[in-house]
């Protein structure tokens, strides 16, 4: 019995080593094979910012694909990094798709994207800022397919009721200050922003300070100008006048200040077709962000179109993102959503054709771009923790935490 | 009322008697109170979903929609031109195909597996038993990328083969069947075999359909636990044609900005995900409550 | 296919067939008719037709498809994941090629012994699990006992109907359930609309990071939360200070573990209400006779005859509740402040949001040992119980 028992377990265990064996789709082993067939069936994933961009994608898509002859399928995550980063690893990526730039260190290191940049022959028309976020081992490895800056937003009722004038919009952190306390009035909060580096960054900008230095070498993040900024927030939102979206039960700041829950907010141009599709009556106006003790400063902010390596179709995907990045379609999804096109020369007609916008336009200049360095969004996360606590942490040991969890992956980042 | 207990006591009812009026209508209020905090909020996910994004907003607890809309409906089932991105159909369809084929195949190889380690004689049985006891005991959080990597392997991943493959033998199920058919008497099989049916055809055309209860049991659980099953469709796939009930509507809720909250709309969603198996359990129910108990299969 | 109470499939007791509360999970249930193992030969029927050669084909020909398929998806995978959580892998080539660099102990390091952000928050997500253990655990058994009780008094009216109500959310699927929470407790949602009734001013539930046990003792004067001092802040473990440790779960886990208490409730009435109506009448009748109270008779007779299901509930609660998962990808993600971290999330996203699959797997192993541990506690300890248990019958 106990012989058969082992023979038997045996043959089990055979069996499933055959079948192991027979397969294996970890395919960077050999090249994916590329379909030059006339009619190809495409796929691409993005993250939406709403209905309006959906339809504009879709839109685009399909006009390409009635030109082109193929067929397009744009899916919309709802998760996007963590979508890409499963289908990466089971190499069943779609074939285009939206990459932030807080994501394109991580996939590039990897070897997940096509690096098709050296394909585009305009790719000067994208601003060098633009293009050395998407840049990798010295090779331009996908398009910028818009840019965001932050700016104020102003709801112009409140502004008004609280008796303050176009001449009141503040220009300094002290002048951003005392407004907002005016402004805070039973269920109205002075300023709703995202409790998140990608705001409150703008202010350790604006003191001077940043996360690292400026070639990405060494941490910066426990300097004095960032403290300052840190505690500067950490002012307001003890004195209520600064509370967070999530405070206010609302997703973002563009929801605060359609729902008259926020007087002010700090958001990108993406809050142009957020405010016109969901609170088309809420007048706004943005203002460039006020200047810190260092004066000026912002973020930026900018998605690639991004084509697989796994993908069976990247001659008709780079095809596809030719068309999606042309000015013309730019300046289409710029009516659509409000995005700020990538293209130095789109820009300049989109600053002329939407006035209002000019705050976030002109902001390009001097805005600083997100980290790119692969394996720091999980520092970046914690960091974005830390912030969350902000109004009862410690500013200094929030920013050491970043400085040490941060270190590391400068070393082994690049 | 003292009468009444008595009698109730010569009946040999109510042993203990009443409890005073006073304490009875406390008692009826608490435990209406307690039944209430089951049931509303699923009356409040009932009117929310016809109610607009700002009402639900503004009246949280209101049981009757100020405007009452199917907007929601409409937007789900793809009648409203408002956009999309939640292809609620294709979820339905494949909640509903990747659950019927799961069923079928934990039913039949759930019931094979538990008839030979219940009367089989063949070497490595007591081992095969352990090892489904063993295998109850891992759970399936432990398991999320582990079976990523067997399925990335065989290029299984983000395939229908891949989503229902695995799911299509459990071990609980393999132990109610083998404790159900441990219970059937021997006789019968025995005379089966006397009269000259092979082990299969005892199987199939004797044992099987003694085994009716057991199997309705293992079916509706089965359905059940396929139709609500998360963890492996998320693992398992990644585009948005396999999306399940399950693992859509998890992105539509966890997943971002714009639009609002739109809690009708996902409050629909989730309230249509739910009504297959709440249909099942209203008809069932003791079968739901006898796989609460697992072991207790009755005969 | 349980419902969800038990993330993993797990033995139960019987009721009818079985006699007294006792678990079929013990490993063998040893007296099974017909039972386990060799000892079923001795007196198994002759076969006339059919040889022991042949029935030992068909018996792994029947057993066949649950070998393969268990050992395809479950025993392999769970090798290739041990394989995974020694190596530095990223996800992107093929890990099983020597293309990702081998690590040895590495991921396991830097999770328990190493300082930095893994075994924070690893850490962090142990002490959330742990608070949303020691609260579900009770609450969830001394709910589940009481809807017991009053399902079986046997004079309510309507009883049936509420047996239906309380089990009805354990066989919902925990996503929409989670969907429903969502609503319920945003800021200015139902259940604070309810609260400033009784003039109280809910929190932000799903927002609000703070500990409760802090919270608390803060409320009493004795410590100044915002400002940690002394021993609590000065010492620490596994990178977290002590103070961080102490701090209880925070009020958006205390909604998670509502909505496991409110979920699994159901599941473990039924368990309960099972041995309650296995309780001989006569016992009852015979202490009404003497004049015991109701009190006494809960006291003395009911609840000493539940203490094997008891048990029971409770070990099974403490298992299933280390696999929180379902209900914190959909309302939490972990946030606010990582308090809603649990492992099996964390062990989820450092895999699939940071393509970090060898300390992905390498956390999944660590829980998975932990569970393990646990079941195979329970199951020796109900393996010396299950004799009484039947005397009692």
């Amino acid at each position: 019995m106990p012989n058969r028992t082992a023979i038997a377990a045996l043959v089990t265990c055979a069996a499933m080593m055959a079948a192991t064996g027979c397969s294996s789709s970890f395919g960077s082993d050999e090249k994916t094979t590329q379909d030059t067939s006339e009619k190809q069936h495409l796929t691409v994933l993005i993250a939406s910012s709403g209905d309006a961009e959906t339809k504009a994608v879709k839109d685009a898509a399909a006009a390409w694909a009635k030109q082109s002859g193929n067929t397009v399928t744009v899916d919309v995550a709802k998760d996007i990094n963590q979508q890409l980063a499963q289908s990466f690893a089971g190499h069943k990526p779609p074939d285009a798709f939206y990459v932030n730039s807080d994501q394109f260190a991580n996939y590039a290191q990897g070897g997940s994207l096509y690096p098709y940049g050296d394909q585009i022959k305009d790719a000067d028309d994208f601003s060098a800022q633009l293009r050395a976020s998407f840049t990798h081992d010295g090779k331009l490895v996908c398009l910028p397919k818009d840019t965001s800056t932050l700016a104020l937003a102003i709801n112009d009722d409140l502004w008004k009721k609280a008796g303050l004038t176009a001449k009141d919009y503040p220009t300094t952190w002290a002048e951003l200050k005392t407004v907002a306390a005016r402004l805070t009035k039973g269920d109205v909060t002075g300023l709703v922003i995202n409790g998140e580096y990608a705001r409150v960054g703008a202010f350790m900008k604006q003191a001077g300070g940043w996360i690292t230095n400026a070639d990405q070498t060494k941490m910066t993040a426990d300097s004095t100008q960032n403290t300052q900024a840190l505690n500067y927030v950490q002012s307001l939102l003890k004195s209520g006048s600064l509370k967070y979206a999530n405070q206010v039960d609302t997703n973002w700041g563009g929801e605060a200040l359609g729902k008259n829950k926020a007087a002010m907010t700090i958001e990108g141009n993406w809050l142009t077709g957020g405010m016109k599709a969901d609170y088309p009556d809420v007048k706004y106006t943005a203002v460039p962000l006020p200047a810190g003790p260092a004066g000026t400063g912002t973020l930026a902010f900018s998605q690639c179109w991004g084509v697989a390596q796994d993908s069976g179709h990247r001659a008709a995907a780079v095809d596809l993102v030719k068309y999606l990045t042309s000015s013309t379609q730019m300046m289409k999804n710029a009516d659509a959503f409000g995005v700020m096109p990538s293209r130095t020369s789109a820009l300049a007609e989109y600053a002329k054709k939407y006035p209002s916008a000019k705050a976030w336009a002109d902001a390009t200049a001097y805005a600083q771009g997100p980290v790119t360095v692969s394996g720091f969004d999980k520092v970046l996360t914690q960091f974005n923790t830390d912030l969350a606590e902000l109004a009862t942490g410690d500013p200094k040991k929030i920013l050491a935490d970043l400085q040490r969890n941060g270190e590391p992956a400068l070393t082994t980042g690049e | 009322m003292s009468a009444k207990s008595a009698a109730a006591r010569a009946q040999g009812r109510h042993v203990l008697g009443r409890f005073p009026l006073s304490l009875r209508v406390l008692g009826y209020a608490t435990v209406a109170a307690l039944g209430l905090l089951y049931i509303v909020p699923f009356v409040i996910q009932l009117v929310t979903a016809f109610k607009t994004d700002p009402d639900a907003a503004a009246h949280p607890l209101g049981l009757i929609p100020t405007t009452p809309t199917t907007a929601a409906y409409q937007r789900l089932f793809g009648l409203s031109q408002d956009g999309d991105g939640v292809p609620f159909l294709r979820w339905l369809g494949n909640s509903a195909f990747v659950a019927v084929l799961v069923t079928a195949g934990r039913v039949l190889f759930d019931s094979m597996a538990g008839y030979a380690l219940a009367r089989l004689r063949f070497p490595g049985r007591t081992l095969l038993f352990g090892f489904v006891l063993a295998v109850m005991a891992v759970p399936m959080v432990a398991l999320l990328i582990p079976r990523f990597l067997v399925l990335n392997t065989f290029g299984l991943f983000d395939t229908y083969t891949g989503m229902i493959l695995p799911l299509m033998v459990d071990a609980a199920g393999i132990f109610i069947m083998k404790q159900f058919f441990e219970s059937i008497p021997r006789e019968v099989e025995e005379a089966a075999r006397v009269d000259g049916a092979g082990v299969f055809r005892t199987f199939w055309s004797i044992v099987l359909p003694m085994a009716r209860p057991a199997l309705l049991t293992l079916t509706i659980l089965s359905f059940q636990g396929s139709w609500n099953e998360f963890t492996h469709f998320l693992v398992a796939t990644q585009s948005s044609q396999y999306e399940t009930l399950t693992t859509g509507l998890a992105r539509l809720v966890s997943g971002g900005l714009g639009g609002g909250t739109q809690y009708p709309l996902k409050l629909a969603a989730a309230l249509l995900a739910t009504l297959p198996v709440a249909a099942l359990f209203f008809c069932f129910q003791r079968y739901f409550v006898q796989g609460a108990n697992a072991g207790a299969v009755k005969e | 296919m349980f419902p969800r109470t038990s993330q993993n499939p797990r033995p139960a007791p019987r009721s009818r067939a079985g006699g007294g509360p006792r678990t079929v999970g013990s490993p063998g249930a040893p007296d099974a008719p017909g039972g386990g193992g060799p000892a079923a030969a001795p007196h198994a029927f002759p076969a006339p037709r059919v040889g022991r050669r042949a029935e030992g084909a068909w018996g792994w020909l029947f057993v066949s498809p649950m070998v393969l398929i268990l050992g395809l998806f479950l025993v392999l995978p769970i090798l290739m994941a041990l394989w995974v959580s020694l190596l530095n892998w990223d996800g992107q080539s093929n890990p099983f090629s020597g293309q990702a660099e081998f690590v040895g102990l590495d991921n396991y390091r830097g999770l328990l012994t190493q300082d930095g952000l893994d075994r924070t928050l690893f850490a962090t997500s142990l002490r959330n699990n742990l608070y949303y253990v020691l609260l579900t655990v009770p609450l969830q058994t001394i709910l589940a006992l009481t809807l017991a009780l009053i399902v079986n008094q046997r004079m309510l009216r309507g009883r049936s109907a509420l047996r239906t109500a309380f089990f009805f959310p354990s066989v919902t699927s925990s996503i929409a359930v989670s969907t429903i929470f969502l609503f319920l407790f945003q800021g200015s949602g139902a259940v604070n609309t309810v609260l400033s009734w009784i003039g109280v001013k809910g929190p932000n539930w799903f927002n609000d990071s703070r500990g409760v046990l802090s919270l608390l003792l803060g409320g009493l004067g004795i410590v100044d939360t915002s400002h940690p001092t002394g021993a609590l802040a000065d010492h620490s473990f596994m990178g977290l200070s002590w103070f961080e440790w102490l701090s209880g779960p925070s009020v958006a886990m205390c909604t998670i573990i509502l909505l496991a208490v409110w979920t699994t409730s159901g599941t473990f009435m039924l368990i309960f209400l099972a041995a309650l109506q296995d309780i001989p009448r006569e016992l009852e009748e015979a202490a009404a006779i003497e004049g015991v109270s109701r009190f006494q008779l809960l006291r003395y007779v009911t609840l000493p005859a539940l203490r094997p299901v008891l048990f029971l509930v409770l070990t099974l609660g403490l298992i299933s509740t280390w696999q929180v998962f379902d209900q914190v990808y959909v309302m939490s993600q972990g946030a606010p402040g990582n308090t809603t971290l649990t492992p099996a999330f964390l062990s989820y996203s450092s895999a699939f949001n940071d393509a970090d699959f060898g300390q992905g797997a390498a956390i999944a192993f660590i829980l998975l040992t932990l569970i393990l541990t646990m079941t195979a506690v329970q199951r020796f300890l109900f393996r010396e119980r299950t004799p009484r248990a039947r005397r009692n019958r």
